[in-house]
């Protein structure tokens, strides 16, 4: 097999590989954000989402991934019987841990007072984190979300663990059935695996440095 | 119906800051202070009244204002708006802080809108007016502030007095009983200072409920009704202008006139 067709036989896997890293990018956004203002705003239970993110930052994810694999498929088929639900499910949450430590700095650097300027126009608290905060927040986070976006390309490559045929997964598979070719697939995956990262986080950076000239920073 | 649009009970706020105490070698050690910001202090404020605090830095002016607003909840005592006991447990503060407009000294506009979204933000989202009504009610508070120029602008785009205005303008925007004002001009410089002062000039003009902290001596004499003067979280001694600048009872009162009005004569 020419290093043409085994490019090709990767780059099949590369849906894959980025609809997992994009969906627990977005599962690390829709969780990591309430967390990060439960810590800086609750308080009294932020000893809840403390646990949680030293549990998911502490544990590998292949060990998370094989444990919520085959350790709850026979109790609960639906939905951990789904490879690709379980490869986002454990890789989401384990973003929304670092993304919550992203957020919390970017709480900071938006500052308490347009919070309180927003619970001076009648908003409660929460409703001022949605119409406030929020929307300020990802100004401050844009290069800590690039890297974020780039480690998980990269932690994408541990589903091969259960089994998805994306980039990782099919590099071994190539490196298996080859005549002892072991570094064609690899380097070819290594240079898929760059592709995906560095374009998505330039983009985010140079977007974020707009938006802060924009509001004034 | 109640007397007051606003009134302060016996109000005492502390609140402990965290002083760097220099320690030896390299080890600085955090120290827990007191500051007694707010000290048993009473005030009523009658519809279309326009009181101004004023007293050193650092006596609690801000936080007495910031426990008007409920914005610091106060240790003790009780704030009133209109009927509404504000301090008792279960009082809607979200609701009442909508009565209420406040303009802060560091103007605090919300960076990621325009003018005009600064403003409609909370006619939309608190009052829930219809969009149509609502944008033509942020248009008019904008115009009345005289900032129809810079609607679509974002705060990083505007000078200080605009900013500050389009701060008023978000203030006045609900129609609130009541406008508390956190030292307005006094993180702008002098020329700057003058067009705010304008549009103060304008709400007080209307008639608009007024509480304000400030040291702007001239405007004070011109459109409060009273004045009170703060020191060390009490107020010290309360009058109308006139005697201030005359001859006011305290000490302290008197030492603290004749500084600002040497002051403002010497610029």
């Amino acid at each position: 097999m020419d290093v043409w067709q085994q490019f090709i036989i990767l780059l099949e896997g590369v849906p894959l590989t980025l609809s997992i890293s994009i969906f627990s990018f977005l599962i690390g956004i829709v969780v990591g954000l309430p967390l990060a203002f439960i810590r800086v705003y609750e308080k009294e239970i932020s000893f809840v989402v403390d646990a949680y993110e030293k549990i998911f930052r502490g544990v590998p994810e292949i060990v998370l991934l094989l444990l919520f694999f085959f350790g709850l498929r026979p109790f609960f088929p639906f939905p951990f019987g789904n490879a690709f639900f379980v490869a986002c499910f454990v890789l989401g949450l384990r973003s929304a841990a670092n993304q919550s430590q992203i957020y919390r700095g970017a709480i900071r650097g938006v500052g308490d007072e347009q919070m309180i300027a927003g619970m001076s126009v009648g908003f409660s608290k929460w409703r001022a984190i949605w119409y406030i905060m929020i929307p300020q927040v990802f100004n401050f986070s844009t290069s800590g979300l690039g890297s974020e976006y780039a480690l998980l390309i990269k932690d994408s490559a541990y589903v091969y663990v259960i089994g998805l045929a994306e980039v990782m997964t099919r590099s071994l598979q190539l490196a298996k059935s080859g005549p002892g070719d072991y570094v064609t697939p690899f380097v070819l995956g290594a240079a898929i695996y760059i592709a995906l990262t560095f374009p998505f986080a330039f983009w985010l950076d140079k977007w974020g440095n707009k938006r802060k000239k924009k509001i004034g920073l | 119906m109640a007397d007051f649009v606003m009134e302060a009970r016996n109000v005492y706020k502390t609140y402990s800051i965290k002083k760097i105490k220099k320690g030896d070698a390299a080890c600085n050690v955090p120290v827990k202070h007191q500051v007694e910001a707010v000290k048993n202090v009473s005030l009523q404020i009658r519809k279309g009244d326009i009181k101004l605090i004023f007293g050193p830095s650092g006596s609690g002016k801000s936080t007495f204002l910031r426990c008007m607003a409920m914005l610091d909840i106060p240790d003790k005592g009780e704030i009133y708006l209109g009927d509404e006991c504000l301090t008792a447990p279960g009082a809607d503060l979200n609701k009442a802080r909508a009565r209420i407009g406040f303009v802060f000294q560091h103007i605090y506009l919300f960076r990621h809108l325009t003018a005009l979204g600064n403003v409609e933000l909370a006619l939309r989202q608190v009052l829930k007016l219809p969009k149509e009504e609502a944008r033509k009610r942020a248009l008019d508070a904008l115009n009345e502030v005289k900032v129809s120029d810079c609607i679509n602008k974002y705060p990083a785009q505007m000078s200080g007095g605009q900013a500050q205005r389009v701060g008023i303008a978000r203030a006045i925007a609900r129609n609130p009983d009541i406008i508390l004002l956190d030292e307005p001009t006094s993180a702008l410089d002098p020329e700057l200072t003058g067009e705010v002062i304008d549009t103060l000039r304008d709400l007080a003009k209307e008639g608009t409920t007024m509480l304000i902290v400030s040291h702007e001596m001239p405007f004070a004499r011109e459109v409060a009704e009273e004045m009170i003067f703060y020191d060390e979280g009490k107020v010290v001694e309360t009058g109308p202008p006139s005697l201030f600048f005359n001859a006011p009872n305290t000490d302290r009162a008197k030492q603290f006139m004749t500084r600002i009005i040497n002051r403002t004569t010497r610029e």
